[in-house]
């Protein structure tokens, strides 16, 4: 287990009795009825140092399109920093170091020939803290389409990008006013316009509930079920119970940036095949 | 027997004493400020050469009401008063810097040169605008070429076209056209953002049209025209304005308004009564005579004035923006957003901050190396001195500038980042809107260290006896220079105790007034 565990065999194991988190009906895992979906990003042998200090090692995974796909893990198991590697929002840290392929669309990322920005402009991604600028909602919204010189019908898909973040008919009389005058969940969905305004491909999230209340919460979470018709979205969290609601596939990360199991949610959940998956998922520690 | 007895006590005698020093050497720093102050303004006022009827008269017209009605605000609310306080300050200040500016074209820049300027760097922008509107693709090098042809030519041609035109348009007619109308168009389009289509047409009706009243009013008076059109379009407008968002957007706290307008008519019912009942007042030396003499030297202390000095700070304080501010942001952009984190950079980290604390006379010498020696140009010329006191400021502009642009939270530049925005559009977009307000406030305090600058300039060779600057290449001095001059070689007590503390007087509320205007954007944007 100490590198390349891409566990993702479907053999049926003893299914456990006793699980913390249930995995409820409906949500996320109806999509599994759509069959087996093609894969979008995929990372070989995955490794980021820090300095010296090695924060992923060796992940391989494939993940799918337009699925929900969660990555958990304790603090510091490297969930965040792999997030990063795909748009390669670490490139802006001086220290970090990438080995390894990460593949989106087949095409390895970290290639001199790719564009990080340019890489940015097609996977979207959605902070800890909600971050909108201190301009008006309007041009929060907005922003993206006018860094890319795309303002023929902005409005239009300023109010498209609004109600697809199910923020529209909160806002709609207002959107000259501060994104900060916003609650810190209606940010946070003003953050989601924002990225998916572009039409990305992937949205990328880290942790974007977890500065919010159970209500703010919830409604992103629906707006993630709902997202994933359109989008491939990735999720990293602390929340089990929000990785179980929300997503198709679930990845688990421990201490040491290693990637110990990667399957289908409700396996991971209800049948891990790693004992300090289960430990971890049912709570004994992290 | 009680609980405390059971608890015993815990001395706090180290602490109190501790309390006590800190009180002290506060009370001391204080105190002195207050003396010195107190002693210059004695001296420079005399208010105890007025009558006593004067003082009782301005006491109950002008004191007492705006005591009680400050008072009154502020057991109102406390945004009551500040609204009130800054009722009276932003005209009070405003009409400073318009004085100043009104000095600046009625002595240095002819209107006719500065129209002529104005048209020929409003062409290349008109150019920039065109392209930047056109449907057509149009390579970017072509682009830059064409700018830069384009502005090569207008700076060129177009002045001594406009100069040479037969007929040539009044003064105040150039300054509603250059300046009135640019204000009206900006201030117009931020009313209408804010308060609708009707508001920003009148808005910019209003500026239009009352900066040309102001400028035929001006005339017609004896004020001039040109000191008319200033006041009107840099103190009336911001005043204006102010009053309007006040009574508009902030009902409850109208009633600060009550302030100023005590204050102001106060002192006009006191001016009015002084005269009616024959007060003398006080014998000021800070007065209109003192501050619009160019007479700098003689036995009498009642001819002198500060005006040269008034002048060539402001001329200066231009030069000095023009060329730290862009130099010195740029650098800090550059370190803060740009410069990997290398030895190298360390290096320069360090020696910035060094060069912050340099002694003023160390950058004189500079000076006079750099661009007398060196760079061949005259001793004391206002370009030279300038160019010394942007390098004096240089490192401060940089230091502030950086904590500005490293007070932006990370967060707006990974959401930038995150977008797919290249590092110049996080810093036009995200960085340099947020860092505005500490890079302003910062700027506005490294040059009124500037102002108070007086060794570079005597290293550099300014003259002792200076006129009024027309050029880039005349000498010039400025208000500190000319304070040195009075104390030194003009020292008798008849200077010591007169215009030297009229001088002293105008040159600190300048340098105040510039720290409140800082103070008060900080404090503004902190709220945010």
């Amino acid at each position: 287990m100490s590198n390349g565990n891409q566990a993702s065999d479907m053999s049926e194991g003893s299914s456990g009795d006793e699980y913390a988190v249930s995995v409820p009906e409906g949500r996320g895992r109806d999509r599994d009825a759509d069959g087996e979906a093609s894969t979008i990003i995929e990372s070989r042998d995955l490794s980021v140092w820090y300095n010296d200090e090695q924060a992923l090692q060796s992940v391989s995974m494939e993940i799918p399109e337009k699925r929900v796909t969660a990555m958990v893990g304790p603090s510091g198991c490297g969930k965040s920093t792999y997030l990063r590697s795909i748009n390669r929002m670490n490139d802006l840290i001086d220290a970090a170091r990438v080995e390894g392929e990460m593949l989106f669309n087949g095409k390895n990322v970290y290639d001199d020939d790719v564009d990080p920005v340019a890489l940015r402009r097609r996977i979207g991604m959605v902070f800890q803290q909600p971050n909108p600028f201190p301009k008006s909602i309007y041009d929060n919204v907005a922003y993206g389409l006018r860094l890319q010189d795309r303002t023929e019908n902005l409005d239009e898909k300023v109010e498209e990008a609004l109600r697809k973040a199910a923020l529209w008919d909160e806002v709609k009389d207002q959107l000259d006013q501060s994104g900060l005058d916003l609650s810190g969940g209606q940010q946070q969905r003003l953050c989601i316009a924002r990225a998916i305004a572009v039409d990305p491909e992937v949205v990328l999230m880290d942790e974007p509930a977890s500065a919010l209340d159970p209500v703010a919460t919830s409604k992103i979470e629906d707006l993630i079920d709902e997202m994933a018709e359109e989008f491939t979205v990735i999720i990293v969290t602390h929340n089990m119970q929000q990785a179980a609601r929300i997503s198709d596939k679930t990845a688990v990360f421990l201490t040491g940036g290693e990637l110990v199991e990667f399957d289908d949610t409700d396996k991971v959940f209800e049948n891990p095949e790693n004992d300090r998956v289960e430990d971890y998922i049912t709570g004994k520690f992290g | 027997m009680s609980d405390t007895d059971e608890f015993g006590r815990v001395s706090r005698r180290v602490g109190q004493l501790f309390r006590g020093v800190l009180l002290a050497s506060t009370l001391a720093g204080i105190l002195t400020l207050a003396v010195l102050l107190v002693y210059v303004a004695n001296d420079a006022f005399r208010p105890l050469t007025a009558d006593p009827g004067w003082h009782l008269t301005f006491l109950l017209t002008f004191v007492l009401p705006t005591l009680g009605v400050g008072w009154w605000s502020y057991q109102r609310s406390y945004g009551t008063l500040t609204t009130g306080l800054l009722g009276i300050m932003l005209p009070t200040i405003a009409a400073l810097y318009a004085g100043g500016l009104a000095a600046l074209f009625i002595d240095v820049i002819p209107t006719l040169v500065w129209l002529s300027f104005v048209v020929a760097f409003a062409i290349p922008v008109g150019v920039v605008v065109a392209l930047d509107r056109t449907e057509r693709d149009i390579p970017f090098l072509a682009e830059i070429t064409a700018v830069l042809a384009v502005t090569a030519g207008s700076l060129l041609f177009v002045p001594d076209l406009v100069q040479g035109l037969p007929t040539v348009p009044a003064d105040w007619m150039v300054l509603v056209l250059t300046i009135g109308i640019p204000e009206a168009l900006l201030l117009g389009r931020w009313t209408r953002g804010r308060w609708g289509r009707r508001a920003g047409l009148t808005t910019g009706a209003g500026i239009v049209v009352g900066s040309a009243v102001a400028g035929v009013l001006g005339t017609v008076t004896g004020v001039g025209a040109i000191p008319g059109v200033a006041l009107a379009l840099f103190a009336g407008v911001p005043t204006a304005l102010y009053l309007s968002v006040v009574a508009i957007e902030r009902p409850e706290r109208r009633a600060g308004l009550l302030l100023p307008a005590v204050i102001v008519g106060g002192a006009l019912v006191g001016e009015l009564f002084v005269g009616a009942l024959g007060f003398a007042g006080p014998e000021s030396w800070v007065d209109w005579g003192f501050l619009t003499s160019t007479v700098q030297r003689g036995a009498d202390p009642g001819a002198v004035g500060i005006y040269s000095g008034i002048v060539g700070t402001i001329l200066l304080m231009f030069t000095v923006a023009a060329i730290a501010i862009p130099a010195g942001v740029g650098a800090a952009v550059y370190l803060e957003e740009y410069a990997p984190d290398t030895t190298v950079t360390r290096i320069i980290d360090v020696n910035i901050s060094n060069l912050a604390g340099v002694p003023s006379v160390v950058y004189g010498l500079l000076g006079l190396g750099l661009f007398v020696r060196y760079g061949g140009a005259q001793t004391g010329t206002l370009l030279v001195g300038g160019a010394t006191l942007a390098l004096l400021v240089f490192p401060i502009v940089i230091i502030s500038a950086r904590e500005a642009i490293r007070a932006v939270p990370d967060s707006a530049r990974q959401a930038s980042y995150g977008m797919g925005a290249t590092r110049w559009q996080t810093v036009k977009n995200v960085v340099l809107p947020r860092a505005f307000p500490g890079i302003l406030t910062g700027t506005i305090l490294a040059l009124s260290r500037a102002i108070g600058e007086t060794a570079p300039l005597l290293v550099i060779g300014a003259a002792q006896v200076f006129g009024v600057p027309d050029s880039w290449n005349s000498t010039v001095g400025a208000m500190p220079l000319q304070l040195y001059v009075w104390a030194s070689t003009y020292a008798s007590p008849a200077f010591y105790t007169t215009v030297l503390a009229a001088g002293i007087v105008v040159l600190l509320t300048a340098m105040l007034s510039m720290n409140s205007i800082a103070i008060y954007v900080r404090n503004h944007y902190e709220q945010r």
